[in-house]
């Protein structure tokens, strides 16, 4: 009588390696990605070496390539802007406001929006800038 | 004899759906953010910093204006886009405080100003201000 062997059986795959993985992933890319609110327009920010690195929060102002404007994410006119800037920083300030401008925005439309901005009372306007071109 | 009865057995906890979750995140995380490095540059002058302006005060200032073009026009002269740095880093060199008064043209572009202030920061100007022509009402 021959007897046969029972066939091993194969280690079930563990997914706690899977698990390990994606979590470094997900925090990896917690890390290194900003969560802001992006213009529904496209918006290719200028190039610069001399920035200074960014804080988070704040409200961002985009300025399309056409004169176009959103504040934090959402397309709004030139009044919509100041006055939803104006109770901004009536709650709060100190209110960082960034001003996300296209490249190839005219001066005609930042300037003087800028100095707007300004008069509204904020202490900390930036421009933001990229180090690198955008590809 | 008492018979008690055998609690049951616990199932496992799976694993599976925290998975699920943090695929889920994941893919959230990358969808949603930007990855862009993004800089700063301050537009308004913070009121304790600024100097007191009085007529006449101050020490050496030089006037560069941008032209409609993106050129940069230094007494008068067109300056070429590497020159802008050199020309400023001359005057720097005579007046060390030197202040550098950008005047733009509404017709320039934003990427225009930013490489003029860049190039005046590169050769190392500290006071870079810039100013423009308003209508008179």
């Amino acid at each position: 009588m021959k007897l046969a062997r029972p066939k091993k059986r194969a280690h079930p795959e563990t997914i706690i390696a899977l698990i390990d993985v994606v979590f470094f992933l997900l925090v990896f890319f917690m890390l290194i990605g900003r969560m802001d609110a992006t213009a529904p327009f496209a918006v290719v920010p200028p190039v610069a070496q001399s920035g200074a690195d960014m804080p988070g929060g704040g409200a961002t102002v985009s300025v399309a390539a056409d004169g176009g404007l959103a504040l934090d994410g959402r397309a709004v006119d030139q009044a919509g802007l100041l006055g939803a800037l104006a109770a901004r920083l009536g709650e709060e300030p100190g209110l960082l406001v960034r001003i996300n401008a296209d490249g190839a925005a005219p001066l005609r439309r930042l300037l003087p929006l800028a100095g707007e901005i300004e008069a509204l009372g904020a202490r900390d306007v930036v421009l933001v800038v990229t180090p690198e071109p955008v590809r | 004899m008492r018979l008690t009865s055998r609690e049951p057995a616990r199932s496992p906890i799976t694993l599976v759906p925290m998975i699920d979750v943090l695929m889920i995140m994941l893919v959230f995380f990358m969808v949603t953010s930007t990855y862009l490095d993004l800089d700063m540059i301050p537009m308004a002058e913070r009121r304790e910093e600024a100097p007191v302006a009085g007529p006449g005060g101050g020490g050496a200032r030089l006037l560069i204006r941008l032209g409609a073009d993106g050129r940069a026009h230094l007494s008068g002269q067109v300056l070429a886009p590497d020159a802008v740095g050199a020309a400023i880093a001359a005057r720097l060199a005579a007046a060390p405080d030197l202040e550098v008064i950008v005047l733009p043209s509404g017709g320039a572009d934003v990427q225009a100003l930013v490489s003029l202030m860049d190039a005046s920061v590169a050769a190392g100007a500290g006071r870079v201000r810039i100013v423009r022509l308003e209508a008179s009402p």
